[in-house]
């Protein structure tokens, strides 16, 4: 798609819009660097990141962070979320485990994920499987929370409606239940992305790894190894690729999410 | 006389009887009491009712709100259990929901994520037909109840009135032999509602099953019924059961419809006061 198409599109569209701050702060900060900018340390300029950005892409060092980090992301996210449903659903269905296990479950999900690591080192040390551990805890909460109650909370004329057509338990989980708590299941999954993804980053940057700044450590390493080195550039580099990647990634969740579940949207 | 046990046949006039001989039960409703706990405190919704409904009738039950006649209906479909009496379909008394009845809600409880021939195909799930029947009756009943051509609409994309079309297929998909309609047409508007009971009436003759509907409309219960009972409240219990030997399709402005309208009225007046 050429330049002009996009730009027609997003005048069209008025999402535009959206471009208005982004670009007011990129002009706040290259007219400050272009006056001279603070003097400290801290401060980069425009030109700098831009550089440091060009470097960063062409060593390979941030792809590869990225790369890494995205895969972490994915692979805890879909541990705790796989963990989170069969739990979830076992606390939605059967009233009995529900009793016995959910004080036990809302206690555990008081404890702030970072509060995890001591514990978590201690058992699994400071490697790859911590890392991973930590990630898919973040996840797995959110995802229980949603498919419990979104199990519990199927309306009683579809289920009646299961009944009378004589329907097994398994005829009603399948087709009546899971269907029925479809959307609220689908958006404890995006929250546990979203959580996963700030997890994940937390995890790269605060569990040491001995060997600072490798690319396979991902992008909280990364910035973890720009902050030692004193290299403003390279972080707000990585802030920014965090933004845009988050960004993305954000969008591409919520879409996936409302194709899988279109009826929802309809007036009833 | 209002605890009485009260047979009720299809009349000379009935097209169920005549289409459908003896294959499907009638129901036979004995002694049956039901109470619920409402906050704590015990609300008694039905009294020592007997009922028998012989195969291939149109019943309707008439009755304030609140009288308990869609408890009779959810205990007749298994939904809920009496505390006293017994209810049988045919000679088996019943204990469960089971596919041998059919019942339509007012709020057609269509599947919001499933398309009409999907929601019909749903109900055929604990059959033993072929996929090849099923595909066959899911076409024919679209058929019957006029929605061709709406196979791959959402719930969300019908009207009132299509929808409790779609309802009705579905709960005629698994070849029932009981209907209960709980105020099938109640939530439609009064054209819908005309039009709809019309096609109801084609319906009924082509399935030539039992049918008992639940409805606060006296004139629609004497356009279908056979029989029409008046349930008076609280508890509820049968106050008269009335008889509509007039020939079907009925017209609204004749004067022995009229009449009968107004003496059902006149009884539930009486039955609330």
């Amino acid at each position: 798609m050429s330049a002009s198409l996009v730009g027609a599109s997003l005048a069209q569209s008025g999402r535009w819009r959206g471009l208005v701050l982004p670009g007011a702060l990129l002009l706040v900060w290259v007219a400050v660097a272009a006056g001279g900018g603070p003097k400290s340390a801290v401060f980069v300029s425009p030109g700098a990141v831009l550089a440091a950005a060009r470097e960063a892409i062409e060593s390979g060092d941030l792809p590869g962070a990225a790369g890494a980090t995205l895969l972490r992301a994915f692979l805890g996210w879909s541990i705790g979320s796989a963990a989170g449903f069969a739990l979830g659903l076992l606390l939605g269905l059967s009233a009995w485990s529900r009793r016995a296990a959910a004080p036990t479950l809302h206690g555990a999900r008081q404890i702030a994920l970072f509060a995890w690591i001591p514990l978590l080192s201690a058992w699994l040390g400071n490697g790859e499987a911590m890392k991973i551990a930590l990630i898919a805890l973040s996840g797995f909460f959110p995802v229980l929370l949603h498919v419990e109650a979104g199990c519990r909370d199927v309306p009683q004329p579809y289920r009646e409606v299961a009944r009378l057509f004589a329907f097994d338990r398994f005829g009603e989980i399948a087709f009546v239940i899971l269907p029925a708590a479809a959307p609220t299941i689908i958006s404890g999954l995006e929250l546990a992305f979203a959580i996963a993804w700030i997890g994940t980053i937390g995890a790269e940057y605060l569990i040491g790894t001995g060997y600072m700044n490798a690319s396979p450590d991902g992008i909280g390493a990364f910035l973890a190894g720009a902050r030692e080195n004193a290299r403003m550039d390279l972080v707000v580099v990585g802030i920014l690729s965090l933004a845009l990647i988050g960004f993305v990634l954000d969008r591409a969740v919520v879409l996936a999410s409302r194709r899988a579940v279109a009826w929802r949207r309809q007036p009833q | 006389m209002a605890q009485a046990a009260a047979v009720v046949q299809a009349g000379p006039s009935g097209y169920g009887s005549a289409a459908s001989p003896s294959s499907s039960p009638g129901i036979d409703i004995a002694r049956v009491s039901k109470t619920f706990l409402v906050n704590g405190a015990p609300v008694e919704a039905l009294r020592d009712i007997s009922l028998a409904v012989e195969s291939g009738a149109f019943v309707s039950l008439v009755g304030p709100s609140g009288c308990g006649k869609s408890t009779l209906l959810r205990l007749i479909a298994g939904l809920e259990t009496a505390d006293a009496g017994v209810i049988r379909v045919g000679d088996r008394p019943i204990r469960r929901p089971g596919l041998d009845r059919g019942m339509v809600f007012q709020d057609h409880r269509l599947f919001p994520w499933l398309t009409v021939e999907r929601n019909i195909l749903l109900s055929l799930r604990r059959t033993s037909y072929s996929e090849k029947q099923k595909q066959k009756i899911v076409r024919d009943l679209i058929a019957l109840v006029g929605l061709k051509g709406f196979e791959q609409a959402q719930p969300h994309q019908l009207s009132g009135g299509m929808s409790q079309r779609a309802a009705i297929a579905r709960a005629l998909a698994p070849r029932p032999d009981i209907l209960l309609l709980d105020e099938p047409f109640g939530a439609l508007d009064s054209l819908t509602r005309t039009h709809l009971q019309t096609e109801f009436l084609r319906i009924w003759k082509h399935e030539g099953i039992t049918m008992l509907m639940v409805t606060h409309d006296v004139e629609e219960a004497v356009f279908l019924s056979d029989r029409v009972v008046v349930i008076a409240p609280r508890p509820g219990r049968i106050r008269r059961i009335v008889d509509v030997p007039l020939e079907k399709p009925r017209r609204r402005a004749d004067g022995a419809f009229i009449a009968l309208k107004e003496e059902i009225l006149a009884d539930l007046n009486a039955a609330e006061a």
